[in-house]
């Protein structure tokens, strides 16, 4: 998959509101694999809808998004699925993880249907992101910060071409963060694949292409 | 598929399922038994010699008081034998054909000398139920073969002999007595030698050989040919409930019980039909219990669910656990179900063999498609259902 457009998009929440400026919403926005953006949003404009209506969950919105030219709603089950295992990733802001397995189950329920990476390079990312002794604790007994870490493996454990990162910093310090920058940098610069990060105050610190203002 | 299981086995409910698997169980069990008794009951009717086996039917027409007051006919047209012939449950028919000239049978016991004025009839010899070696006559014998029916040498054993202090009289006994018959027609007269040679327990009358009949009827009444009164007729099986509802439509009796096993096979699917609609039903609301669980578990879950679709699970394999886990139960119930009915049909059987000793084993192949069939249509439909519930939590808002 190369590109994501978005042509005229607006959240349905929003379709009665009028007079408000977005590089996104109501624009003609195309992004493109290997390029790295930053979507800046203030709460409430709509940020995680968008990652929502990219990964397939919802459709409570006008306009087309497209992947390749393709308009995304004429996709089928089979079609998401294909496409969450091996060319979006999302990393959502809430998560998604589940609190009754460990962290490295969690990791694994991705990794197994992916078979993306060994073991090892899965160890080796809790030793880069400092949580290689949670490995085996469930992820409902982890902080919030320490749960992230363990959805950006989820997230790193699949080949992609578009990495989704809604608000992956939130509660990390900068060494954490700049440690997952380096390392999601590393994972979509293999794969030539792209990232779109957002954030409501504090960015991940990377190089960023383009920055959008939702 | 073993953390998938770990995710989803959350919420499981094991009082919920128990309660299916009990309920499905009792419906599953009273289904296969009713119908096993029905497939062994069947065969005691049916059997070579069962109890009910009466593969002849003889038919007379219903004698009322209006058909005996006016000259109604009660003999059988030759179009009715052939609706008969005609019937499914026919394999054939033989008329029964009366002899046309006065008999007055005599005999000789130990100076007391018995005779009575009677009569022949005779049906072709395919019919007559008793050891056919000596039952033959050609023109000019000596004896003329006769059959009695076994139930006038009781009559005369327990009832007349009884009350006249006369001996009574084995079957091998009669058969060693040769009466003198005196034949006496419109065109001739004559006296010949007559011996008993069998009995019969299906035919309720005194039987000549065809060929005697023939002869007889030709010397002594060559006049006309009566149209016969009664008629044999030879059932595929006895226990076709069509014969009574034919008979009765077409104002036909038979002799005694002859009807019964129709009657009684009539009932037996009644009764089995109706056991079965409680266990269908029972089984019914079962199955319902598992939809319901399955649902709520479905839903106690969706979270779980949806988060695995979002991770690029498929709903196919989303799905599959909950569907193995209710394939496993269905199939649990059927086994379980089969082992019972064993076990019950172990003790019936036994029963029914003391009974009916000559009773041949009905099939057990018919109830276990009927298992595996409710089996497989119970588990489609769960196994759609699931599918369809996961894929609603797959819908985008």
């Amino acid at each position: 998959m190369n590109e994501i457009t978005l042509c005229n998009v607006l959240p349905d929440v929003f379709s009665t509101r009028s007079g408000y400026h977005s590089d996104i919403w109501q624009q003609t926005v195309t992004l493109r694999r290997g390029a790295t953006y930053l979507i800046e949003a203030s709460s409430g404009t709509g940020k995680s809808s968008l990652c929502s209506y990219i990964i397939g969950m919802r459709r409570d919105y006008s306009g087309v998004i497209a992947f390749d030219g393709n308009d995304i709603r004429n996709l089928s089950r089979r079609d998401w699925a294909e496409l969450r295992q091996r060319h979006i990733s999302l990393l959502f802001q809430e998560l998604r993880l589940f609190p009754e397995l460990t962290a490295w189950e969690n990791v694994q329920i991705k990794n197994l249907l992916t078979n993306h990476k060994p073991d090892s390079v899965i160890a080796s990312w809790f030793e880069q992101l400092d949580i290689a002794d949670k490995r085996d604790a469930k992820v409902g007994q982890m902080s919030f910060g320490q749960q992230q870490r363990v959805a950006m493996i989820r997230a790193l454990a699949q080949p992609f071409d578009f990495l989704l990162i809604d608000e992956p910093i939130s509660h990390l310090d900068d060494d954490n963060a700049r440690h997952m920058a380096q390392l999601l940098q590393a994972e979509a610069a293999a794969q030539g694949a792209a990232i779109v990060a957002t954030s409501i105050g504090k960015h991940l610190p990377l190089t960023y292409e383009r920055t959008f203002s939702l | 598929m073993t953390l998938i299981w770990k995710l989803l086995r959350q919420h499981i409910s094991l009082p919920q399922l128990g309660g299916f698997f009990l309920a499905n169980l009792v419906g599953m069990t009273i289904v296969l038994l009713a119908m096993q008794v029905y497939e062994d009951i069947l065969p005691a009717f049916r059997g070579e010699d069962g109890f009910l086996r009466n593969t002849y039917i003889i038919a007379s027409h219903r004698v009322t008081a209006t058909s005996a007051m006016s000259s109604q006919t009660t003999t059988f047209t030759d179009e009715e034998i052939a609706d008969i012939e005609a019937q499914p449950f026919t394999r054939r028919v033989g008329v029964f054909t009366a002899s046309r000239y006065k008999v007055f049978a005599s005999i000789g016991m130990g100076g007391h000398y018995v005779g009575t004025d009677m009569f022949f009839e005779s049906v072709p010899d395919a019919f007559v139920d008793a050891d056919l070696a000596q039952w033959h006559y050609a023109e000019g014998d000596a004896e003329i073969p006769i059959i009695l029916p076994r139930s006038y040498l009781a009559i005369y054993n327990f009832g007349f002999a009884e009350s006249q202090s006369l001996p009574k009289l084995s079957e091998g006994l009669v058969s060693m007595i040769q009466m003198d018959l005196r034949l006496r027609g419109a065109a001739a007269e004559q006296t010949l030698k007559g011996r008993v040679v069998g009995f019969s327990n299906r035919l309720n009358t005194i039987l000549v050989p065809e060929a005697f009949m023939a002869w007889s009827n030709a010397t002594f009444a060559p006049e006309g040919e009566a149209a016969p009164t009664r008629v044999i007729i030879e059932v595929t099986t006895p226990t076709d409930d069509a014969i009574p509802a034919y008979f009765q439509e077409h104002g036909l009796e038979s002799d005694g019980d002859q009807l019964d096993t129709g009657r009684a096979t009539f009932l037996l699917k009644m009764v089995a039909g109706g056991v079965m609609a409680v266990g269908l039903l029972i089984s019914l609301l079962a199955f319902y219990i598992l939809m319901l669980s399955i649902y709520l578990l479905v839903q106690k879950n969706a979270v779980k669910l949806q988060n695995l679709l979002l991770i690029g699970y498929t709903p196919a394999r989303v799905s599959l656990p909950y569907q193995l886990l209710t394939l496993g139960m269905n199939a649990g119930v059927l086994l379980l179900a089969v082992a019972v009915l064993l076990y019950l049909r172990g003790y019936y059987l036994d029963l029914l063999w003391q009974m009916f000793p000559q009773m041949s084993e009905g099939r057990l192949m018919p109830t276990l498609v009927l298992g595996i069939a409710l089996f497989a249509l119970v588990s489609i439909v769960n196994i759609a259902a699931i599918r369809h519930k996961i894929n609603n939590i797959n819908r985008p808002a």
